[in-house]
């Protein structure tokens, strides 16, 4: 009689721990789904800024690498040069697999094209760029207005080294413009990574017409007309 | 039953005003302490910032430095040390 009561007693108890059970058991999973879902957007800019500097490290996309062969047509950035330069890896990624010569045979052309594909610059549309820096909401309108002086200080640099008026040498130039860069990567990378991503792909382009003459000129030319 | 409904509806629109001036007084100071920032000058947080006018605010620091932040007449942003 008393296990009984004791029994009933325990009911609510022994249902409530169920239900924390299951509802812990439930969490696991969205946890872990979670991280890649952000890791896809979050990684974006990263390998692109990885791709900038240089810095060769196809070893951790080789795992993930292997399925991918199959997915190219699915992938939507091939419009975007950086998704396809970090294929680029998966081209040596697959030859470890080494399992099925069929699924080689596919892998090995791409990345000839691909490779073919790199060395040349991204599409440069400075307008655009510019425009998008305005109407970003990443960036406050005082600290805008404080980038853009600072980007007028920098040319204005330019325009005296271009002229002769100012001695300073172009490498001279360079550390404050990556500074600069830098200024406004830091700014967006957190809330316009995209902005981010394509001002790191812009990065090189941009220099190589503040650095020549001829290119600097129409530029401010341009800007004046 | 009306009057208990029309309180509730009060209270919600009082919150998301607050909540609305909150953040813009959050983005504005943000944007305040990354043109300080920007500026090289030391500042850490913008803790509180004072209209004074049209682009023309009075800014209190975490380390408690005061600066007057403004657009001059040449279209530059300025931060005077208070």
């Amino acid at each position: 009689m008393n296990e009984a009561v004791r029994r009933k007693d325990m009911l609510p108890l022994l249902s409530a721990g169920l239900l924390v059970l299951l509802a812990t058991a439930g969490c696991a999973p969205f946890e872990r789904a979670s991280p890649p879902a952000a890791g896809v957007e979050a990684d974006a800019p990263k390998k692109p800024l990885a791709e900038a500097q240089g810095a060769p490290t196809p070893a951790p996309e080789v795992k993930p690498a292997a399925p991918e062969p199959a997915a190219p047509p699915a992938a939507p950035p091939p419009a975007d040069t950086p998704a396809t330069r970090t294929v680029e890896p998966a081209a040596p990624a697959t030859p470890p697999g080494a399992e099925k010569p069929a699924a080689k045979a596919p892998a090995e052309p791409a990345p000839k094209k691909q490779t073919a594909a790199a060395p040349a610059q991204p599409p440069l549309d400075l307008n655009a760029l510019e425009k998008r820096l305005k109407d970003t909401d990443a960036i406050g309108v005082f600290t805008k207005l404080t980038l853009k002086n600072q980007v007028d200080d920098l040319l204005a640099q330019f325009e005296a080294h271009h002229g002769g008026a100012n001695r300073t040498s172009l490498a001279a130039l360079r550390q404050p413009y990556d500074l600069l860069i830098i200024k406004v990567l830091s700014l967006l990378q957190d809330r316009d990574a995209r902005l981010a991503n394509d001002l790191v792909q812009s990065r090189e382009a941009i220099w190589s017409i503040l650095s020549d003459p001829a290119k600097f000129q129409r530029l401010v030319n341009e800007n004046r007309s | 039953m009306m009057k208990s409904m029309m309180r509730w509806v009060l209270m919600a629109v009082a919150t998301a005003l607050s909540a609305g001036t909150a953040s813009a007084a959050e983005s504005l100071s943000k944007d305040l302490t990354s043109t300080i920032a920007l500026l090289g000058l030391p500042c850490g947080q913008v803790v509180t910032a004072q209209r004074v006018a049209e682009d023309d605010y009075l800014v209190t620091c975490k380390d408690k430095n005061r600066y007057r932040v403004y657009v001059n007449a040449k279209g530059r942003v300025v931060a005077e040390k208070r």
